[in-house]
């Protein structure tokens, strides 16, 4: 089956109709740069506390936001039609997932001015960045699939904003060995390991443990959301 | 002439209950077939999976000759269109942006959503948003998308079940000129008028079994208590489709005191409910 740029292109732009009309969607994108805004004063070059708002634009903005979006057409119903055109699984997906991610890639960097994001080996930065983006994009997409109404998909969206963006922040604090173990090997915590060691001018053989950890995730992630969309196509 | 489609034994099971239990007919090139039957009776689930958004359990599905699990790509869905209960629109988007989606999506142009909107009597509304549109409005809309690229088969689910006359009428009537052009349709619904004002054929379906196919005329003729109700002068006089009823009606005539004759035909209703001993509704 071929890819259609018409086709995909349609798709983004019903998307970014749909979305500008949306105050939800809105609200999800303000949210983080309030953060941001309230974190500026507080950061004094913590990492943990500077990089919370890039994180948090990652899980509102891009997760919620698309969990929003799919399970939205899930309850209108409009998802099916689209299953039932001729427009491909990848356009649909594709489609759906660019405008979030371009709002979620400008409302990130806004957070990261406000806070003042430390900017060390931007290549490396920029990929750790975009596989959280698509990582946190499939979350979301998965979670639209599996909620029936858009206020369940904030039900089932909440533990994976408190395990991956709190997790790393609590654990510490809540104690036991398991736990901060646990921790460890979720990629927004490999995430904060590796802006450390790049701050302290680390380089690949620093990150790079860190970095197969996301990538293992974010490849993950793609394969249980295409998974899901394959088995949520048809009714039971 | 091979069927547009085909079914044979089909059934879909659920865990505890079978929707459908081995229901097989054909539909050809150019019918409007009406499914006929009562909710719960295995209409809907007979379209999801003809239209390939269910998997069925066992039995032989064909759509244009080929098998259903084979059909769902481009090609196939560029061929029917699908109008169910449920709208499926872009509330936040204007008429006209939810079909300017789908011109692009099955590549044709965009003249076409005038032509649409006219036929199911919207031109006028195009530029309103769908969140402010009544729920017959809608039903219109999504007729319109379903017929936006001039699909060979259509599926239509209860097509207007939310619809006052006037515009019931303006739905038939475009049905009507689809089919005239060539667009064979599968109707569901439970309303027997609607079946026998445009189906060429109808199957009866109750608890996922077909009790009857034929055309309605047929259909009514088979069921019919071969009875004849004769007005006179002195008032009503049923009698039997036989040599004493032609003796009868002769008589009656000659003697100058006939007034009207019906043959007692039931309505599809009243065949459904001697078929199943249950109501259309």
């Amino acid at each position: 089956m071929t890819f259609s740029m018409v086709r995909f292109q349609a798709i983004v732009k019903k998307e970014w109709k749909d979305a500008v009309k949306n105050p939800q969607i809105l609200l999800l994108a303000a949210l983080p740069i309030l953060f941001a805004l309230v974190f500026e004063g507080m950061a004094d070059n913590r990492l943990d506390i500077i990089s919370y708002p890039a994180l948090l634009a990652l899980s509102m903005t891009g997760a919620f936001t698309q969990s929003t979006m799919v399970c939205e057409e899930k309850e209108k119903h409009t998802l099916r039609v689209l299953m039932l055109s001729p427009a491909t699984v990848a356009e649909i997906l594709l489609g759906k997932s660019l405008l979030t991610a371009l709002l979620t890639l400008v409302v990130m960097i806004i957070s990261m001015i406000i806070v003042g994001f430390p900017v060390y080996h931007f290549a490396y930065l920029a990929l750790m960045l975009l596989f959280s983006l698509v990582m946190f994009l499939s979350f979301g997409t998965i979670i639209g699939l599996l909620s029936r109404t858009v206020s369940e998909s904030s039900i089932i969206g909440l533990p994976v904003l408190l395990i991956f963006v709190m997790g790393p922040f609590f654990a510490p604090d809540l104690g036991g060995d398991a736990l901060v173990k646990i921790v460890d090997y979720l990629p927004t915590q490999q995430f904060m390991h590796a802006l450390s060691a790049l701050t302290e001018d680390g380089g690949f053989n620093e990150i790079k443990w860190n970095l197969l950890n996301i990538a293992v995730w974010t490849a993950a992630s793609l394969v249980v959301c295409l998974v899901t969309y394959n088995k949520r196509r048809f009714d039971k | 002439m091979q069927p547009i489609i085909q079914v044979n034994q089909l059934t879909k099971a659920y865990a505890n209950k079978k929707a459908l239990n081995g229901i097989s007919f054909q539909i050809h090139k150019g019918e409007i077939f009406g499914f006929l039957g009562p909710s719960g009776s295995g209409k809907t689930t007979t379209v999801k999976i003809l239209t390939s958004q269910l998997l069925h359990t066992s039995g032989d599905v064909r759509v244009f000759g080929n098998p259903i699990a084979q059909s769902r790509h481009a090609h196939y869905l560029g061929r029917i269109g699908i109008l169910t209960d449920n709208s499926g629109l872009y509330e936040r988007l204007s008429i006209y942006d939810n079909l300017e989606l789908f011109c692009k999506l099955y590549g044709i142009p965009i003249q076409r959503i005038e032509e649409v909107l006219t036929e199911v009597n919207l031109a006028a509304e195009q530029r309103t948003l769908v969140k402010q549109l009544s729920k017959g409005m809608k039903q219109r809309v999504t007729l319109a998308r379903a017929i936006l690229h001039k699909p060979e088969l259509l599926f239509l689910d209860e097509p207007t079940s939310a619809l006052d006359p006037v515009n019931r009428q303006h739905i038939h009537e475009a049905l009507r000129k689809l089919n005239e052009a060539g667009t064979t349709i599968f109707l569901t619904t439970h309303d027997m008028e609607e079946a026998e004002s445009l189906c060429g054929r109808i199957a009866f379906i109750n608890g996922g079994k077909i009790e009857a196919i034929d055309t309605p005329q047929q259909l009514r003729l088979n069921h019919s208590d071969n009875t004849i109700t004769l007005t006179t002068r002195q008032g009503r006089v049923t009698v039997e489709r036989d040599d004493s009823g032609a003796a009868r009606i002769a008589e009656l005539i000659r003697k100058g005191e006939l007034l009207a004759i019906h043959s007692n035909e039931p309505t599809l209703g009243d065949i459904f409910v001697q078929l199943t001993g249950r109501n259309l509704q």
